[in-house]
């Protein structure tokens, strides 16, 4: 285990570079942009003198260098915007400031995360359960009808775009069969049976989806586990058939589709841009998707750098469950 | 020869049914071995008889039609359910692979794995299996088998895998153990000892043995009777003397000869036997083994036309060669 613990601490130091380069990166798209975000922040009418002002109070003033370096700051000990009554502040993290909304970034996604979490984690418990098992059908009846029935579900829900899905399940499910709410978010901690009432369409929808890759690819993966000497060694043992399959040629196939599992979560964590604006939900990718018209460069900065990080978790959290999955993989 | 064979099979066929029609595999052979008694079936690669091994234990995949009998203390095993097939295997008829590499499960301990084989036949604790696997391990030669149980295939030799895989073959003390190429992928030094190995199992625990091999040293040490098979049908069969002293097909004679011997000055290239097998089937009159016969022109027509069957020859016990030449070879 100590290998696993070093490794561990290696990942994450690189983590933290990549987070480095990456804020920078963003930084310097967004603050390329030739859009003025003070623009929108010094009102009406905008006298040239009132802009000046609200640039300095935004700190947009300081070369793009100083302002990355605010930021980094504004990470580690939190920064202050303005002097006196007017000031405000941002505690550490601070991740920016969003003006048009006049919150810290941090707590703008503190706030949005259950929501996106919601929808991702239903969604991936369903659509993991959805394509594994339909996968493992599929290779077990390779070419006869239930292969071709899961193949060609599988084509669909890839080649189908998730807002045009959503918005046909909202026009079915929602409007017609008058069966579920077709907007808004409820909280957990408000009324669990709401929440899953809520969600089960998004869920439905987003699953629906992306269990098509997990059905190839539990497929493939079982076509090729069941065709190894091993498999062959479990029915010798005496092993009934599910048993074979299942403790033996799904644990196989697991690593690849644990590793696919934990990329696309981590992804989705980030923000569920299309599923959350179909269904009106104010997730983090709505959060983003505003920010981008409002201009909101610190949200966006921030949100971006957020779903980043997830990403880079995700990533290091595949490969610890990797090693666990699979006893020749070393973390050494 | 004084015990009931503990298994008999009775004119076996064995055909797969492809997209290019109907291929046999195995066109009808008998064999039987008694307790404590080893039979070695020997030939080329595509004779037969991995095929006839795996018919036996009814590991086919489910595109092959085996015909005959198949008896295991007089009870018929061909066409038995799946279920009372499953009670027997691992249990009164257990395979030791050839390759134990890729025959041991790389997600497993493989003390998990040999418990696993007496768990499927005996409703023990985990615990109980757990000490009999150590105990299985141990006979095996095993060094330090009880902390040795809890590491992964990939860490053992090819040896000591072998023996691992001996153990689960052996942990329920089966009647018959059939042996498919068990020393080919190892060097000569380790494959003297896995021979040994068995040795001493089949005279402690009084196991029938059928030993599946192309490498006839290992025949001549180990084996008491031998079936030499081609292209799906009995060539030769006899007791391992008959065999090495009396040999009366060609065919047998020719893979003697090509023996690379120490007691024999070195020729310049190693014999062999011009040709190669035809798949079983494709030949459909005549002697399969003709094209190939240095004796055939002096038989004459026959070899073309008449299919030769089994017939005895001068020898120990039931000395059999399915060849036209009346005379042994030698004499011809």
């Amino acid at each position: 285990m100590p290998d696993l613990a070093w490794f561990v601490v290696r990942r994450l130091a690189a983590a933290i570079l990549v987070m480095l380069a990456l804020s920078l990166a963003v930084y310097l798209i967004f603050y390329a942009l030739p859009a003025d975000p003070a623009h929108l922040a010094c009102g009406k009418p905008c006298t040239p003198d009132r802009l000046e002002q609200a640039r300095h109070f935004m700190q947009l003033d300081q070369s793009t260098l100083q302002q990355y370096l605010n930021f980094l700051k504004g990470v580690f000990a939190g920064r202050t915007f303005g002097e006196g009554t007017a000031a405000v502040h941002c505690n550490a993290p601070c991740f920016g400031y969003s003006f048009p909304l006049a919150r810290p970034v941090t707590t703008l996604i503190i706030e949005r995360l259950p929501v996106t979490a919601s929808i991702a984690l239903g969604a991936a418990v369903l659509w993991l359960l959805i394509g594994v098992s339909l996968g493992v059908v599929a290779a077990l009846n390779r070419g006869r009808l239930l292969d071709r029935l899961a193949v060609g579900f599988a084509l669909v829900g890839v080649a189908s775009p998730s807002f045009l899905v959503g918005l046909l399940a909202i026009l079915v499910f929602g409007f017609w069969l008058n069966m579920v709410p077709v907007n808004g978010y409820v909280p957990f901690t408000e009324s669990p049976v709401d929440w899953a009432w809520h969600l089960i369409t998004p869920w439905l929808v987003l699953a629906l989806i992306q269990a098509a890759a997990y059905i190839r690819l539990t497929r493939a993966q079982m076509l090729e586990e069941l065709s190894l000497d091993h498999i062959t060694t479990a029915r010798a043992k005496g092993a009934g058939e599910s048993r074979v399959v299942l403790r033996h040629g799904l644990r196989g196939a697991l690593v690849p589709i644990v590793t696919l599992f934990g990329l696309d979560l981590g992804g989705l964590l980030g923000g569920a841009i299309l599923t959350e604006k179909v269904f009106s939900m104010q997730g983090l990718g709505e959060l983003l998707l505003s920010a981008v018209g409002q201009l909101d460069v610190a949200v966006v900065v921030g949100t971006t750098l957020f779903s980043a990080f997830l990403i880079i978790l995700a990533n290091l959290l595949v490969d610890i469950v990797h090693g666990a999955l699979d006893p020749r993989v070393s973390h050494g | 020869m004084a015990d009931r064979p503990v298994l008999e099979v009775h004119d076996l066929h064995v055909t797969f049914r492809t997209e290019n029609g109907l291929v046999p595999a195995v066109d009808g052979i008998d064999f039987a071995v008694a307790p404590g008694r080893t039979l070695a079936i020997v030939g080329e690669s595509g004779s037969g008889k991995s095929v006839s091994s795996a018919a036996v234990m009814g590991l086919l995949p489910a595109n092959a039609d085996v015909k005959g009998e198949v008896l295991l203390d007089g009870r018929e095993l061909v066409g038995l359910p799946a279920d009372e097939l499953r009670a027997i295997r691992g249990n009164d008829i257990a395979l030791v692979f050839q390759d134990a590499l890729s025959a041991l499960n790389p997600y497993y301990t493989v003390g998990w794995q040999v418990a696993e084989a007496y768990r499927l036949h005996h409703s023990v604790s985990k615990k109980e299996a757990r000490r009999r696997a150590v105990e299985l391990l141990d006979l095996v030669g095993i060094p330090g088998a009880a902390r040795r149980a809890g590491n992964y295939p990939h860490e053992f030799s090819g040896g000591m895998r072998q023996r691992v895989v001996i153990a689960m073959a052996l942990v329920n003390n089966p009647k018959v153990l059939i042996a498919d190429e068990p020393t080919t992928a190892l060097d000569v030094t380790v494959q003297a000892q896995i021979m040994r190995l068995l040795a001493d199992v089949q005279a402690e625990f009084g196991t029938a043995l059928v030993l599946i091999s192309h490498d006839l040293g290992v025949v001549a040490e180990t084996a008491d009777d031998v079936l030499v098979m081609y292209a799906g049908r009995a060539a030769e069969r006899g007791t391992v003397r008959d065999l090495f002293h009396r040999a009366a097909h060609p065919y047998s004679l020719g893979l003697l000869g090509a023996v690379p011997r120490v007691d024999v000055p070195p020729r310049p290239r190693l014999a062999t036997i011009p040709g190669t097998p035809p798949s079983p089937g494709s030949i459909t009159t005549g002697c399969p083994f003709q094209p190939r016969c240095a004796y055939a022109e002096r038989v004459g027509e026959r070899c073309v036309t008449e299919r030769p069957e089994l017939t005895p020859r001068p020898g120990e016990g039931d000395h059999e060669a399915a060849c036209h030449l009346g005379r042994r070879p030698a004499d011809a």
